[in-house]
């Protein structure tokens, strides 16, 4: 029985602390592996490289929370940028112009999900699927096919939006961590966002007790579009130029982040603070395997192998803590 | 007030088939403003090309059928296309190496075996959402694959995998004719035998299955294995298309497929997700994209073009239930 | 022909974490008799049901099949020893043919996959004979109606003729009434077969109808055994189900203030119900009886705003108001306690305070943060005044009892200043202590001036609380019955249609 239970004890520590151990034990691995990993400029890489997965993921949260999905992020990101840079380049708008006509571009993506969900009663999925569909080949006529809209002369303040720093922090950095904050606040702590995880855990009782959900479920695709075109501004401020359908490479990202984060979550909630680590646990794993000199194929199947388990270990963790939930 | 329920019902059904009329409008009007849509050899081009997204669906309509066709908790497959491209990678890779065809065929089928059985675990012991488990497999097997392949192009020219693309029997491409076959395997499993009726019930009603004593969470998970084993035959499909393996097929493929899989529902008056409406849906999809195309409509129109389909078709359906 | 011991329960025991379901409960079923078992919710029924199914183990007390005590109880050896279960509920898989749902889990196989001919002409044969319905055996189960999805339901049970025992559990609670005889006339078929027959319902007057002899639980003990059943045994059974105490399970009504209430007037939906008026007055409480089909619970739906209203007008308190959503009605004092308290009631994941919280959230902020303290606060109040157990606020609603489910409901009402309650089916799944105090809280919110209406499909409980009855029958208001002098019979007579409303009133 000795040792029966000593297993038994490894085994619930490991359920309990498993997605720590995990990320300690990645953590350890790099920067064992090459100790640049550890040096105070490379860890801030890897928070300036997560910003613009960090603000897509807070705006996938926020949907996951409402209990739908969405994957039209891309598109928003993509229109933010495009909106931006025309605005910028064809209209001569200075920089605030500029991030007021890439955040306004942002959110007709979101008021489309919304008319799609709400309106003609198309489940999330199926809804934003379409979005991503229309808005890719928006892009392609737009562009004439998906060449990219540089603009080399771009607005230094527009630029600083990527590239500049506040007191020596990278403004990216800043800009994210604002958005998590505000949406820490907004999800968590406001009264807005216990309407909202209640509309997402159990719509009927919700509409019930008297919450306006339709209402409630607009606003959310339309603030999540429009952060997701904040995310936009910063990379397309990063490269000078807007490149089509780009967006979509942080879908999967995305999605992955708040399911880890929501596995976090004693009770299984999609939360802010669980998608920071989602994203942070990411861009580590990208970072690390980038500074073992690994190539891209091999880091990019390492990379997705990693995924899975996180996302096996996370959920297996909190069913082993919570039995009952769901 | 009297409420007539015939007549109530005879018009729930013609608005039930309004999806399938809409489509059928179009392919007409393709046909009428591009006179050589119908002939016969273009419509076996438009069958030839669909398919790879013809086997995947029938893949996706079997994991539908398992686990209910709610998207997000119920039964989905998003790594069906990523397990064809797998099989074609492994496939292509191995013939350039000098491995005879049969050696490379099991070799690819063990390898998308394991992935289904991955699914299968992931999803009834571990508990994870079937969307999340597949998506979260899609990216980790195109990964796989793209180590395997180098990311590369690679063409293959074995004569049985041009023999799909090429070859006749009777007139009818061989290509045809095989996944017809496949179709009717699957169809008779499912259909046809116990195990596909306790299948079958397993998604129709969880309750009725598990009051009947069916193991429900063991036949979910074999129906991903199931799945995986269509993704493996897609492979060689994928191969004959493009006269070999070449990487981004997947992404493209996963889209059909859902396109295909979810305007199939769209199509029955039950709004129910059955293998042959999406065989249908996915013929249909490559019947528009090729009629627009021989309209002369710029290709970059057809996302939106799809995009529309959905919404359109969809919330008809929407509309129709809430009328009935 | 000799009575012969088809299958008994000596002294059952069950105990569950703060109720004894069954206390030393008995029941003997003989071959071919159709015996009835009847009690109020939360009396034992349905965990009898479990025993017998062997999905709950008995804590003390011998189960006898056919003679021989079995041990272990579990569903196999149940099964092996011939007993089948037609459950309440009508689980069938929609897009499969009467033959598959049949045979589902007990296929006939052929040389080459299934026996599909052999399967469809069993089941053909089997409706025919032993049921007596001719029914293609190739139709959909979501073409059928409720009634034949019955028969398919009981033709699954015994196909296999290797029955000895089947247990009806309320097998005409989702049948409207004019298809309850067809399930009924199946069942009296059966008896000629010898096989016992254990008929479970609410439904006293199909009680009386088709049971030779009836057992009556009452509080998980074995209450009374009646041999000889006769139509007008109806009150004896009553009084033995609900025992001398019934006046005790409700609260006594003192004085109430009066004044005008919820009017309705001209409500459709244009399908489950058509132009039907109603008025609650204040201080009053209004009952709403009917069975399943009758429009009931549509109804109530419609009065708060889920579902889309055709025609119809609304005055609260003499002012016009306009219900299109439930957010409406609770901005104008309008709530509802749903039926279904676990998918409609309560979100499920959350705690109580935020359960109780849920519908005052602006009155707990201050910049749009939730002030936790105040909630707290309000919740603890609410624990102390509703005695809601165990009496912590960060307890996940989904591990609490069914009353104690129902009075954070309630207790989520209580904090808004809301003038109308209506309570769908209060009590359904709640055991007898909890009932009471909901009873009692129901009168307490009605002394207090507001204006209640209680929906229910207990006839019990609707004359025990209620001022007055409306009864629906297809979607329309047949009556109205004040409860002063009203016997549960008459009212169940009435309910039923039984009975013509117009007699009735004039007999008072």
């Amino acid at each position: 029985m000795e040792t029966s239970t000593s297993t038994n004890m490894i085994w619930v520590l490991l359920q309990r602390f498993g997605f720590l151990l995990v990320f300690a034990a990645f953590f350890g691995l790099f920067a064992v592996w090459n100790p640049v990993f550890l040096q105070g400029g490379n860890l801030l890489n890897v928070i300036e490289g997560s910003a613009v997965l960090m603000i897509i993921a807070l705006g996938m949260t926020l949907i996951v929370a409402t209990g739908g999905i969405d994957l039209s992020v891309g598109i928003a990101l993509d229109f933010g940028a495009a909106f931006a840079v025309v605005a910028l380049k064809s209209y001569g708008m200075d920089w605030f112009g500029a991030a007021c006509a890439g955040l306004i571009g942002g959110s007709i993506v979101g008021l489309f999900n919304a008319i799609l969900v709400i309106g003609l009663r198309v489940s999330p999925f199926l809804a934003t699927l379409s979005t991503f569909f229309i808005g890719s080949s928006v892009q392609r006529i737009f562009t004439n096919g998906g060449g990219p809209i540089s603009h080399r002369r771009m607005p230094e303040e527009f630029r600083n939006l990527a590239l500049g720093d506040i007191y020596g922090v990278p403004t990216e950095a800043v800009i994210a961590t604002v958005l998590v904050v505000l949406y820490f606040l907004v999800l968590e702590r406001s009264i807005w966002g216990r309407r909202i995880h209640a509309m997402g855990m159990q719509r009927s009782a919700a509409i019930v007790a008297g919450i306006r959900v339709n209402r409630i479920l607009i606003l959310c695709f339309i603030v999540a579009s429009m952060t997701c075109a904040a995310g936009g501004l910063i990379a397309a401020a990063n490269i000078r130029m807007f490149t089509p359908l780009s967006g979509f490479s942080y879908l999967l990202d995305a999605i992955a982040a708040v399911f880890v984060g929501a596995a976090l979550h004693p009770r299984g909630r999609p939360n802010v603070l669980g998608t920071v680590a989602g994203v942070l646990f990411l861009g580590m794993v990208a970072n690390g395997l980038n500074l073992m000199g690994l190539n891209f194929n091999t880091k990019d199947a390492l990379q997705g192998i990693i995924l899975v388990s996180a996302l096996a270990l996370a959920v297996a963790q909190q069913r082993a803590r919570n039995p009952l939930v769901s | 007030m009297p409420i007539n329920p015939v007549r109530h019902r005879r018009i729930s059904e013609i608005i039930g088939y309004l999806p399938l009329i809409i489509f059928a409008g179009v392919l007409l009007y393709i046909g009428l403003s591009a006179p050589n849509f119908l002939t016969f050899r273009n419509l076996e081009l438009i069958v030839m090309q669909s398919l790879p997204v013809v086997l995947v669906c029938a893949g996706l309509g079997v994991v539908v059928m398992a686990g209910g066709d709610d998207v997000v908790s119920g039964g989905i497959d998003l790594s069906i296309p990523a397990t064809a491209v797998l099989s074609a990678g492994i496939i292509a890779v191995m013939l350039t190496q000098g491995w005879p065809l049969i050696v490379c065929g099991i070799v690819a089928f063990f390898a998308c075996i394991i992935v289904g059985l991955l699914n299968a675990a992931l999803v009834t012991r571990i508990g994870m959402t079937p969307l999340l488990t597949t998506l979260a497999m899609f990216v980790a097997v195109v990964g796989v694959n793209n180590v395997i392949t180098s990311s590369r192009r690679i063409n293959v020219d074995h004569p049985l995998i041009v023999a799909l693309r090429a070859q006749d029997v009777l007139g009818i491409p061989l290509g045809i004719v095989v996944v017809v076959v496949v179709l009717a395997v699957i169809y008779f499993v499912t259909h046809q035998t116990r195990w596909g009726l306790h299948l079958q019930a397993a998604g129709g009603s969880r309750d009725a299955a598990e009051i009947s004593g069916l193991p429900v969470r063991r036949l979910f998970g074999q129906s991903f294995v199931l799945a995986a084993f269509t993704g493996f035959i897609c492979g060689f499909f994928v191969l004959a298309r493009g006269s070999g393996s070449s990487p981004g097929v997947q992404d493209n493929l996963m889209l059909e497929m859902v396109l295909a899989t979810f305007l199939g529902a769209a199509f029955s008056a039950r709004r129910v997700v059955t293998m042959w409406g999406a065989v249908l849906g996915a013929v249909l999809v490559a019947a528009i994209s090729i009629g627009f195309k021989s309209m002369g409509v710029n290709v970059f129109w057809t996302g939106l073009i799809k995009g529309s389909l959905i919404v359109v078709v969809v919330a008809f359906a929407a509309l129709a239930r809430r009328g009935r | 022909m000799s009575y012969q011991r088809a299958f008994s329960l000596q002294g059952v025991t069950k105990e569950f974490p703060g109720v004894r379901a069954l206390d030393k409960a008995s029941l003997d079923v003989e071959v071919g008799e159709v015996h009835g078992l009847v009690g109020e919710n939360g009396a034992g029924k349905s965990t009898v049901v479990k025993v017998l199914a062997g999905v709950y183990q008995p804590d003390a007390g011998l189960v006898t099949i056919g003679g021989e005590t079995l041990s272990p109880i579990t569903p196999d050896t149940v099964h092996a020893a011939g007993v089948r279960f037609v459950h309440q509920e009508l689980h069938l898989v929609p897009h499969f043919t009467v033959a598959e749902s049949v045979f589902l889990g007990q296929e006939r196989s052929g040389r080459l996959g299934l026996n599909t001919k052999a399967m469809r002409e069993e089941t053909e044969a089997f409706l025919h004979d032993m049921l007596g319905v001719d029914m293609p055996s190739s139709r959909l189960i979501r073409d059928l109606t409720t009634a034949e999805r019955k028969l398919v339901q009981i033709a699954r049970a015994l196909i296999d003729e290797a029955a000895k025992v089947v247990v009806f559990d309320e097998p005409t609670a989702p049948l409207a009434s004019d298809e309850i005889e067809t399930v009924m006339s199946a069942i009296r078929r059966l008896t000629e077969q010898d096989i016992a027959i254990l008929y479970v319902s609410h439904y006293l007057s199909e009680i009386t109808d088709i049971c030779d002899r009836v057992t009556v639980f009452r509080q998980g003990k074995t209450v009374g055994v009646f041999d000889t059943i006769t139509d007008q045994s109806g009150r004896d059974l009553v009084y033995a189900m609900v025992g001398r105490d019934i006046a005790d399970m409700f609260p006594v009504k003192g004085d109430r203030v009066a004044g005008p209430g919820l009017e309705v007037v001209g409500l459709s939906d244009g399908r489950a119900f058509a132009n039907i008026s109603l008025h609650v007055e204040k201080g009053e409480i209004l009952g709403i009886a009917g069975l399943i089909g009758s429009g009931r619970e549509e109804l109530i739906d419609t009065i708060y705003g889920l579902r889309k209203a055709q025609t119809g007008t609304f005055q609260l308190e003499g002012e016009p108001l306009a219900i299109k959503s439930a957010a409406q009605a609770v901005d104008a004092g309008i709530v509802l306690v749903p039926r279904d308290r676990r998918h409609d009631g309560l979100v499920l994941p959350m705690t109580m305070a935020e359960n109780v919280t849920l519908a005052t959230l602006d009155q707990n902020t201050s910049l749009g943060l939730e002030n936790r303290r105040v909630a707290r606060e309000r919740t603890e109040a609410q624990i102390t005044a509703l005695d809601i157990r165990p009496p912590d606020p960060d307890v996940v609603t989904r591990l609490l009892s069914g009353g104690n489910q129902q009075k954070v409901v309630l207790a989520r009402w209580m904090v808004t200043s809301a003038r109308v309650f209506i309570f769908d089916d209060p009590t359904v799944g709640v055991d007898v202590g909890a009932k009471s105090e909901i009873y009692q809280l129901i009168d307490d919110l009605s002394a207090g001036g507001a204006c209640v209406i209680v929906s229910s499909s207990d006839p019990v409980e609707l004359q025990g609380i209620c001022d007055r009855i409306v009864i629906m029958m297809r979607g329309d208001i047949i009556g109205e019955l004040q409860t002063e002098d009203l016997s549960v019979d008459e009212l169940v007579s009435a309910i039923t249609g039984a009975r013509d409303i117009k007699n009735l009133t004039d007999a008072d």
